[in-house]
């Protein structure tokens, strides 16, 4: 796959050891036990594994978990545009602090938050308490699910925004302003198309993410089969019901879907850096050229 | 200063958009992080203490650690490895490579332990013959490390691979130019380049290890005393509704999160000043007027 | 439209970017605002577009106040050394911006949208680009298309900062007389900033020579550089050799003009305003030739005298009748050269050496 005799750069060592020592950990590690798993449904008909992968319960699995990392990822795209905007455009006592808690999500372990979580929204919590005055329950319903995976993927939108909104030229917003745009025209006409890309990038890294969270989910969402129930948690009820070709069968699917994901992430990444860049040679043409069209009118 | 610039919002939108956002982030994650110590002191300290110095907290606590520093060494060396041949050398599949290094993030951490399920599992394809050999990888400790293993997997190469492509080949040609060995140039050129990036994926991969909860819930077997880490050892206190106890545990788990945020806030800190000093533009040289002319007037 | 400065002042912190300055730019001139970096014209022409505010004093447009206007209702067209397109729009987009967003009721229709872009991209000679985005143009075309963009919306005033910066020599030349056609068929003020004498000596009406926050001089391009007001403008326009004190020959009289008794003088001459000869000259003084350049038609010439370093600049003709090389010993003398007292020049403070 990786042609060991690729071609040898200059003068470096090391480059068979690196090579090899990576391809080695890759096969053995990740896609040895893959393709083991994609294999495993051999042992099952195609009509088998259909059934499974699309009963009754597993179908309410995919809505749950996908109709809830759907709405995290909407409600962080949307607070995350203005989390990462307000940390780079304005200054505030203590943002240094708050731009390195924006973090937390990723080094608190999820079962913390799950359990955390679950207890500040509990209908005796802090903020349970509140929602169960306006008649809102979110512990053990599927908007606890929400709430879990808000959390866990709020970074993803920020971290992606912020170095963007940080090389916006201020020459470009100067330029607006001085043709006559209000801030407002500004900012829709000129800042949002530019980050844009990064934007739908932080959005989807969010959404994959939810999509195979577990820990923080189990504790909050009263995991209620056809209600609450999340995929991941269904695969787990397979499992220790020992229906581990049906595990295996759900496990498939959801691989498909991060392959998706992924694939989905990676163009996002190329059409944002090549996007309006789609000169035939792939460089702007050079000025001397230019040159000459001044002088004769036209090329 | 009170200068108003030609692209600043007026007034009331910064407030609003500043208090929106703090808001956001008091509600999401300031609060969650008050309560976990909050729900953990609930019945004092000395509740809070006798519930840590429990035998098998201890013992969760121990096998997290022994896991994290069993599965760092081989990241660190992977993620230098996968680094230094994608972003010194050119070769065919490398976007490929790229893509395939990012595939555990992807992949859910429910998958990341069922995978090893199916291969070494008592269904699985080597079950039989490991059942009898008698070596246990399944709701032993191999299996968790395995696990711990794979979804920690991209986390140092992640960080090192664009490090390293920004610094380009020069420094170590030159040091080989100038006669050094290959593990000469790696000790004294390519790592000192390198270190706080490494630091940074070494962080954000330890912080996983010790917190991951799905995949080595799925092949541990949760026995307790044996194949429980801390993460795991909270869900079984807090199913149990032993609030205290669960919270107590999760504090640890927190002040682990929090060494961590520090931690890479520092490390953050000395890789933007290292790329700062780099970068940072030489001072114009000076010419001066001739000194009659630049003399003060009498 | 015309404008006037009046008394601005701004400051960065600690350091003084305009001081109590003013200057009246009149109606249809083009301007160029001249100085080594840090000399504070790019702070006034961003003071000027409504980018930035003035710490005290007024900026009148038309004779109207004007200093408290936000930029977007100023009509001023702004043009930026580094394009500042809009990179996520065709060529087309970019030059119709101004256009789309103003208020519905002053907006033009469709139609007349597209036929003044399409104008505008004619007198930039680049309608054939019209689809393209910025990253598919060179830079000169990028700050054509930048101009044709500032030029859209009618502005009163054109501002250009540093235009051509950017771009390599040929391209600026081009586009410096096409800059300069183009003022005149337009008719607008225009003020434009530049570090580069030959830039602002060739293309502008009059040129303002500044220095650390303050106008050293304004005047015609020739008034400039042949009566230089101050020993600033005389070293920052072109090369010159400085004699202070220590003149001799037929010179020995210009030290003791000093004003003030005890007060030096300075007498700066330009290297093309000295007479070179191989045999000695009435009232020439005796160096020593150090170094010989041949640039193109011209021959630099570096003399060691008294332990200075003199150039004279030659034709090559000259040069080859004076048979000059290293280690010969001519006479040199300077033909004009203008004087400067001291202590009534405005001197440069003395801590900080202005920075090129």
């Amino acid at each position: 796959m990786f042609p060991a005799a690729a071609k040898r750069d200059g003068v470096l060592p090391g480059f068979r050891l690196g090579l090899g020592y990576t391809l080695t950990y890759l096969t053995l590690l990740v896609l040895i036990p893959l393709a083991g798993m994609i294999l495993f449904t051999g042992q099952m008909s195609w009509g088998d594994f259909w059934a499974t992968a699309s009963s009754e319960r597993a179908l309410a699995s995919y809505r749950v978990t996908f109709g809830a990392s759907l709405g995290a990822a909407a409600i962080n795209a949307l607070f995350g545009l203005i989390v990462a905007w307000v940390l780079v455009r304005y200054p505030f006592p203590g943002k240094r602090f708050v731009d390195a808690l924006v973090d937390l999500p990723f080094a608190l372990p999820t079962a913390v938050a799950g359990i955390t979580l679950a207890t500040l929204y509990a209908e005796n919590g802090w903020i349970g308490q509140h929602l169960a005055k306006l008649g809102i329950q979110v512990a053990f319903t599927p908007l606890g699910i929400v709430v879990a995976l808000i959390f866990v993927t709020l970074p993803f939108v920020v971290r992606t925004l912020q170095p963007v909104i940080e090389d916006i030229e201020a020459e470009v917003e100067e330029a607006a302003a001085t043709l006559g745009a209000t801030r407002w025209q500004t900012f829709t006409r000129v800042l949002l198309p530019g980050i844009f890309p990064a934007w739908l990038t932080g959005f989807t890294l969010a959404f994959s993410r939810a999509i195979g969270e577990f820990g923080s989910v189990i504790f909050i969402a009263g995991n209620m089969p056809l209600i609450s129930e999340i995929t991941p948690l269904l695969i787990i009820s397979k499992l220790e019901q020992y229906d581990i070709l049906g595990a295996t069968a759900l496990a498939v699917v959801m691989l498909v879907i991060s392959f998706v994901m992924l694939l989905v992430i990676n163009l996002l990444q190329w059409w944002a850096a090549s996007r309006h860049a789609k000169s035939r040679d792939g460089d702007a043409p050079a000025d001397a050229a230019d040159a000459l069209a001044i002088a004769g009118g036209r090329p | 200063m009170t200068t108003r610039r030609a692209t600043a919002e007026p007034r009331w939108v910064r407030l609003l958009l500043t208090a929106v956002a703090l808001g956001f982030l008091f509600l999401f994650l300031v609060l969650p992080l008050i309560a976990v110590f909050w729900e953990a002191f609930a019945q004092g300290a000395q509740v809070y203490w006798d519930a840590l110095q429990e035998g098998e907290a201890r013992s969760a606590m121990l096998l997290t650690l022994m896991i994290a520093a069993l599965v760092l060494p081989f990241n660190i060396a992977f993620g230098v490895a996968a680094a230094w041949a994608i972003a010194k050398f050119e070769f065919r599949g490398k976007s490929l490579l790229t893509t395939l290094i990012d595939l555990p993030f992807a992949v859910s951490p429910v998958v990341a332990g069922l995978i090893f399920i199916i291969l070494f599992g008592a269904q699985g394809y080597l079950g039989p013959w490991l059942a009898a050999h008698d070596i246990k990888i399944i709701f032993a400790l191999p299996g968790m490390i395995l696990a711990t293993l794979f979804v920690t997997f991209p986390f140092v190469a992640r960080e090192l691979i664009p490090l390293m492509q920004a610094q380009g080949r020069d420094e170590e040609e030159a040091a080989v130019s100038l006669g050094a060995s290959g593990w000469q140039m790696f000790w004294r050129v390519t790592l000192p380049n390198i270190k706080w990036g490494l630091m940074y994926g070494v962080i954000l991969a330890n912080a996983r290890a010790m917190g991951e909860f799905g995949a080595v819930s799925v092949v541990s077997g949760h026995i307790r005393g044996e194949t429980n880490t801390l993460p795991l050892h909270v869900e079984i206190l807090y199913n149990e509704y032993n609030q205290i106890g669960a919270f107590a545990a999760a504090t640890v788990l927190a002040f682990l999160g929090l060494v961590t945020l520090v931690a890479k806030t520092i490390v953050e800190w000395r890789m933007r000043k290292e790329t700062e000093m780099l970068t940072a533009e030489l001072p114009p040289e000076k010419t001066e007027l001739p000194p009659s002319v630049a003399t003060e007037r009498p | 439209m015309s404008i006037e400065i009046r008394n601005i002042s701004k400051r960065f912190g600690n350091f003084v970017a305009l001081d109590n300055l003013s200057l009246d730019i009149p109606t249809g001139e083009l301007v160029a605002l001249l100085g080594p970096s840090g000399c504070g014209k790019t702070t006034l022409l961003r003071i000027i577009a409504g980018m930035e505010s003035p710490d005290g004093g007024n900026v009148l447009f038309g004779g109207e106040e004007a200093t408290h206007v936000h930029a977007r209702e100023r009509q001023v067209g702004f043009v930026f050394q580094h394009y500042a397109l809009f990179r996520h729009m065709s060529v087309f987009e970019n030059v119709a911006f101004g256009l789309r967003v103003r208020p519905r009721k002053a907006r033009p229709s469709e139609a007349e949208i597209r036929e003044r872009v399409m104008n505008l991209l004619k007198l930039v000679q680049l309608d054939w680009l019209a689809n393209r985005y910025p990253s598919q143009l060179s830079g000169g075309q990028r700050q054509r298309i930048a101009l044709a963009r500032a030029l859209a919306v009618e502005p009163k005033v054109l501002l250009l900062d540093e235009p051509f910066g950017a771009l390599d020599t040929k391209v600026r030349k081009e586009l410096r007389r096409w800059l300069r056609r183009l003022h005149d068929e337009m008719h607008i003020s225009s003020v434009f900033v530049t570090h580069d004498q030959e830039e602002a000596l060739e293309v502008a009406d009059r040129v303002v020579v500044m220095n650390r926050g303050r106008i050293e001089q304004i005047g015609s391009p020739d008034e400039v550089y042949s009566s230089p007001a101050s020993p600033f403008v005389y070293q920052f326009l072109g090369n010159v050799n400085v004699f202070h004190n220590r003149m001799h020959g037929g010179w020995a009289e210009v030290e003791r003009e000093g004003d003030a008794p005890g007060a030096g003088s300075i007498a700066f001459v330009r290297p093309h305003d000295i007479d070179l000869d191989a045999a000695p000259i009435s009232g020439g003084m005796k160096a020593v030739v150090s170094h010989v350049h041949r640039i193109g038609p011209l021959v630099r010439v570096e003399l060691e005298h008294e332990a200075e370093t003199i150039e004279v600049e030659l034709t090559r003709e000259r040069a080859a009748n004076l048979e000059l090389s290293a280690g010969r010993t001519v006479w040199f003398k300077p033909r004009q050269a203008k004087v400067f007292a001291v202590g009534a020049a405005p001197a440069p403070a003395p801590k900080q050496p202005f920075l090129f």
